[in-house]
């Protein structure tokens, strides 16, 4: 294994998906259409509210669900006809577990994965079931949710996939078996080539985990951002006027001239809360314009997002 | 960490204003210089050393490349990252220069407020004698 840097090093270029003007349409949801691209060797971390397209995100990548526009995975172009055995490279693990699945238990569901991936290592299966302590010998239908869970991720990750889709990984899991799996996915991707996308809305496991957040609200990215980066430069800033108050009209006038302002509001007597994603730019129109600033915070997953699907819901 | 990797005691303080990569350098390099990291230490993996730290692994490759470039870190491919040996000089100038850094910002204080070369002198041999019979009393006491 390495533990190094060059591991990580080569592959910062390339991208494990990309995606031009590709669309679902289905059951009456849309996502789309998306353009980003989720650099390959790191973990991007999809976070959004319930119903945002997280899971249809997924279901397009494994092409599940009907792909309009343009959609690469692991440098092959998604189409009809395109080789089955990209499938092969990818794991994936869905939010919630296939009911057809349900008398089947791990191991048996292990021997028919088995079958299918070319890279499946028995070696591995019977490590990362030790390491979850998962049940092998029960249906999977009489498991409780986070022992099913402990064996859907084994069975998913023991053919090493380049490619890790994790829809909601942690769901039903208690803490200690969070823990390990924590620790797996840091060890899968210690190898360096691997890519892990995995969508979730507990902040602790974007903190730990990602490289890179993707925001997503109504079947719309947001944006895709590099995680320190994003704590790094977005600021909530109380600010004042040098001389007289800050109303109304300078949050409203802020809001709009000020460089990387994405939110502002009247906060109390003459002065202004403001929300920045670009602190540098931000704090120099402030000062060059008369105003003083009185504290500036960081700000937390959730008041980022809160303030994007604030701006996004501005701009529909 | 679970994995039995090393854990390195950097503190990130996200109130700060430096980036992230920075704080982490700063202090992987005063542990180093320091001595307190020894040389052939194998530090923890980028991945691990990222969820310890709570940032993203593009942040540590920053750091750890970095500090291979100063020669204070070196890579082997497949065993991972190690405290490089580093000569006696570069260790004592560390440890002198945040000795000078200190003094310099204790006669900074004295020149704003007029003292003159005499009292600070004066100032330095209390101070000295006062925190040295301190520090010995202190062993004594632990004997």
């Amino acid at each position: 294994m390495n533990r190094g840097t060059q591991g990580l090093t080569h592959a910062e270029t390339d991208s494990a998906v990309t995606l031009k003007g590709a669309a679902v349409r289905q059951d009456g949801f849309a996502l789309g259409p998306l353009d980003l691209s989720v650099p390959a060797g790191m973990v991007t971390a999809i976070v959004g509210p319930y119903g945002s397209g997280k899971s249809t995100l997924m279901r397009l990548l494994l092409r599940l669900a009907p792909c309009e526009g343009e959609a690469t995975v692991l440098g092959q172009r998604l189409a009809p006809d395109s080789d089955v055995r990209l499938r092969e490279r990818i794991g994936f693990v869905s939010e919630l577990p296939h009911a057809y699945e349900n008398h089947l238990t791990a191991d048996e569901k292990a021997r028919f994965a088995s079958l299918w991936y070319p890279g499946w290592s028995w070696d591995r299966y019977e490590r990362l079931m030790r390491a979850f302590d998962a049940d092998r010998t029960k249906k999977l239908g009489k498991l409780s949710k986070g022992m099913r869970r402990k064996a859907e991720l084994a069975v998913a990750m023991a053919h090493d996939p380049e490619l890790l889709l994790l829809d909601e990984p942690s769901s039903g899991l208690d803490p200690s078996a969070w823990k390990i799996l924590l620790d797996e996915l840091t060890r899968y991707m210690d190898q360096g080539d691997r890519t892990l996308i995995f969508a979730t809305h507990i902040t602790e496991e974007v903190r730990r985990l990602a490289d890179y957040v993707l925001f997503m609200h109504r079947g719309r990215c947001l944006g895709l951002y590099e995680k320190d980066r994003l704590f790094e430069a977005w600021r909530v800033l109380a600010v004042q006027r040098v001389e007289g108050t800050a109303g109304r009209e300078d949050a409203a006038r802020l809001l709009k001239q000020a460089p990387g302002v994405q939110g502002a509001q009247e906060a109390g007597p003459g002065i202004c809360r403001i929300e920045t994603d670009a602190l540098e730019e931000t704090e120099a129109y402030l000062l060059s314009a008369g105003y003083r600033i009185l504290s500036s915070q960081r700000m937390e997953l959730e008041e980022i997002m809160a303030c994007l699907v604030r701006k996004g819901e501005a701009g529909r | 960490m679970g994995r039995g990797g090393l854990w390195i005691p950097v503190h990130i303080d996200e109130n700060r204003p430096e980036p992230l990569y920075h704080q982490v350098e700063v202090q992987l390099r005063g542990l180093i210089l320091s001595g307190q990291l020894a040389e052939g230490t194998l530090l923890p993996s980028i991945r691990e050393f990222a969820a310890d730290l709570r940032c993203s692994a593009i942040t540590v490759r920053r750091v750890y490349q970095d500090l291979e470039n100063e020669g204070l870190l070196r890579t082997r491919q497949g065993t991972g990252t190690f405290v490089a040996g580093i000569d006696q000089s570069a260790r004592d100038e560390f440890r002198l220069g945040r000795v000078v850094e200190a003094f310099e910002r204790a006669v900074e204080t004295g020149l704003q407020l007029q003292c003159s070369r005499e009292e600070m002198e004066r100032i330095w041999r209390e101070a000295y004698a006062r925190k040295k019979a301190e520090a010995d009393g202190d062993k004594g006491e632990q004997r």
